[in-house]
């Protein structure tokens, strides 16, 4: 068994929306809730954010736990060493996704000694009554990290939900494949509808889960409308907070609280700019940060920009959402549909903008709407060594975007989402450092 | 006159620029070793006594570098890359694009006509494309690291090196040494492996000519002549490579004091 060893004590980051200061306890209560499930016998699904099927489980009343989130507090919380350990220990490769690593790690100790690990982070992570796989993008810890947790939980069983879209060519036109996308994707929906039913005890109520897509397609048009409200000068809520503020979004969607959450937000928002409070009192640059997920254990990066005059008004991650109002989607009377609709939707929602744009691609129309929106002065990306399906690709966008639209000052950032020792903080900040004097010298050019 | 000090503590060496207004008057050059709070201290004392000067005569010092926080005597701290492209372009005005060889990391840099960085970049996090590269393998073939580029320039028969990794280069030295290689080929072929390293970052940031080359690495002939045949260009050389970042520094001291800073 790997030693214990105590994590380091760390400060509260400091946000500037007071709803992002309550992300902290809305994930300590969520874990909590997994807990008492499992006491109470309820059914658990481990999941994956973004997945598509957070309105499934919700209407099943199956409560989820998102294994990526707790891979990520443990990142937080600079406890995740351990459990990288652990999983090393049982032959699991180092440069495999960290999240999966932690969580294996987590999951294979439970098991082995049959109790939570000493002190896990914010009381640890219950052992599910099934684990939902999603089979999207080339993330293979999607489907494969659940198959591999099965070597310690053979008893759970997996279903993997196949959530394609279609990919963007510059020669095609979407909506001649759209159709066959959907279809696969109900099937693949309903197959998981017949799953829960099989595995938990619990019937899909159809009402209920219209019900629960009405709340969660609203929750869609506040996000999207909240987070439109950045592009004020000064800018009154950063990335730093978005990294709080994704909790509601990609761990609660569905539900009144998440949509109650971001009406907060929003009205917070308003009001901070009737008031002209930014995020910095003295906004010298504006960044956008164009790609790669956190380091979590290091969100207080964030604030070192902040001190040097730098604020985020504009994210591309766990910006998953766009307004629905906006993703023409055809009226269907079956709730399943409807997601798949906004899911094939949802990702081909820049396709034709990237079509008439040589050389562009629907990443690269982001970055550049990004930054033509929310009045960008350069861009700031994270290469995690550990994400083999997402990161890859940020150089070549970047490179893009200088080619066919204009040369804006860049930091790539390298480091890890979970993995601590990838991190330097002395390098990172010279880094920013350094970055902060060429946006000065680019801005004074 | 006033004068104005640059320090830059690196993680292999120390350095330390004197200047009487924007005129270098002495530098010093130590390494840095395990104490960068007593080798800044050191560093400067030596600089500051070829000058002939104490540390009071000083107006304003700037420190950069790894442990440049270290520098407790100094007025401020700068980015190194801001330091590193004053310092190229007060040696060489035309300079648009520099790359920095030091012991930690390779820095690729791009300048515009004021001095000024607009866009950089810094190798990985591993010993791969940096100084330290050749530290690991002058260690293995025995030979002081200041005879690596001498010594390579006489390869007849440049080794291949599978690896751009330095562990695991380090373990294909040997087994080349094994094999009987001689020790300028295989230095020649750790050559072309790390300027092809560096080759990368430039094409990443893409070369504008001129284009200097500073640092600890550039003190090695053999690997400057590996980049300049990759890159199909030469490349400018300060007659002491390993100052430029404290010499920025002094400048960007200068410029404080200048303007009543």
């Amino acid at each position: 068994m790997t030693e214990e060893k105590k994590p380091e004590e760390r400060k509260r980051r400091k946000t500037a929306t007071e709803a992002a200061s309550r992300v902290g306890p809305m994930v300590k209560a969520a874990l909590a809730e997994n807990l008492r499930a499992k006491e109470e016998g309820r059914p658990i699904a481990y999941s994956f954010i973004y997945s598509g099927y957070d309105e499934i489980i919700r209407a099943m009343d199956i409560v989820p736990a998102w294994t990526e989130n707790y891979a990520g507090v443990c990142g937080v919380k600079r406890d995740a060493q351990r459990f990288l350990e652990k999983a090393e220990s049982e032959n699991f490769s180092r440069s495999l996704c960290t999240y999966a690593l932690c969580g294996l790690g987590f999951d294979s100790w439970r098991e082995e000694t049959g109790e939570m690990p000493p002190n896990p982070p914010w009381g640890g992570q219950a052992r599910p009554t099934v684990m939902l796989g999603s089979g999207q993008i080339i993330c293979d810890p999607r489907y494969k990290w659940y198959q591999a947790a099965q070597h310690y939980m053979p008893d759970v069983p997996v279903y993997v939900a196949g959530l394609p879209y279609p990919p963007y060519e510059d020669d095609y036109d979407y909506r001649d494949v759209q159709g066959y996308y959907v279809k696969y994707i109900v099937e693949e929906l309903r197959g998981l509808v017949a799953f829960l039913e099989r595995h938990t005890n619990r019937k899909m109520d159809w009402d209920r889960l219209s019900e629960v897509i009405d709340i969660s397609d609203r929750t869609w048009n506040m996000i999207s409308e909240a987070y439109d409200l950045r592009k004020a000068v000064p800018c009154p809520m950063g990335t730093g907070d978005a990294m709080n503020t994704m909790v509601p979004m990609t761990f609660m969607m569905g539900t009144q609280e998440a949509y109650d959450f971001f009406k907060d937000l929003y009205d917070e928002l308003q009001l901070k700019i009737a008031n002209r409070e930014g995020v910095i009192p003295d906004e010298k640059y504006r960044l956008l940060w164009g790609g790669g997920l956190p380091s979590w254990f290091a969100l207080t990066d964030f604030n070192y920009f902040n001190s040097k005059g730098a604020v985020f008004p504009a994210e591309v991650t766990y910006r998953l959402v766009e307004p629905v109002y906006n993703l023409d989607l055809p009226r269907v009377s079956d709730p399943l549909e409807h997601l798949a609709w906004r899911w094939v939707k949802y990702w081909a929602y820049r396709h034709d903008k990237a079509r008439k744009r040589p050389g562009s691609n629907p990443d690269v129309e982001r970055l550049i709407e990004y930054i033509e929106d929310y009045k960008i002065d350069g861009v700031v990306m994270h290469e995690a060594f550990s994400c083999r399906s997402w990161h890859p690709g940020l150089i070549w966008q970047l490179n893009q975007l200088k080619r066919i639209y204009r040369d804006i000052p860049s930091l790539i950032l390298e480091s890890d989402i979970v993995d601590i020792s990838s991190y330097n903080e002395a390098d990172t900040r010279a880094r920013i450092d350094a970055f902060i004097d060429t946006l000065e010298a680019v801005k004074s050019r | 006159m006033v004068y104005v000090a640059g320090i830059d503590i690196g993680s292999a060496f120390s350095k330390a620029v004197i200047m009487a207004e924007n005129e270098i008057i002495a530098y010093e050059v130590m390494p840095s070793g395990g104490n960068y709070k007593l080798t800044a201290e050191q560093v400067i004392e030596e600089a500051l006594t070829k000058a002939g000067l104490s540390l009071k005569d000083i107006a304003y010092t700037v420190a950069t570098g790894y442990g440049a926080a270290s520098a407790s005597f100094s007025s401020e701290t700068a980015s190194d890359i801001s330091c590193l492209a004053r310092g190229v372009y007060y040696l060489f005005p035309a300079a648009r694009t520099a790359i920095d060889i030091g012991g930690q990391f390779t820095r690729v840099l791009k300048l515009n006509n004021r001095g000024r960085a607009t866009a950089f970049l810094l190798s990985e996090k591993c010993a791969a494309g940096s100084g330290r590269f050749l530290q690991v393998i002058a260690r293995v073939l025995q030979i002081d690291l200041e005879d690596i580029g001498e010594l390579s320039l006489k390869s007849k028969n440049r080794v291949s090196f599978n690896t751009g990794c330095a562990v695991f280069a380090e373990s294909e030295a040997v087994s080349r040494i094994a094999e009987g290689a001689a020790k300028e080929d295989i230095l020649a072929g750790l050559h072309r492996t790390l300027a092809a390293k560096i080759q990368t970052m430039v094409a990443r940031l893409g070369i504008e000519p001129d284009c200097a080359v500073v640092g600890g690495g550039a003190k090695d002939i053999g690997l400057v002549k590996s980049i300049e045949e990759g890159l199909g260009c030469r490349l400018l050389l300060p007659e002491e490579p390993r100052i430029v970042a404290a010499l920025g520094a002094a400048l960007v001291a200068w410029e404080k004091v200048s303007k009543g800073g």
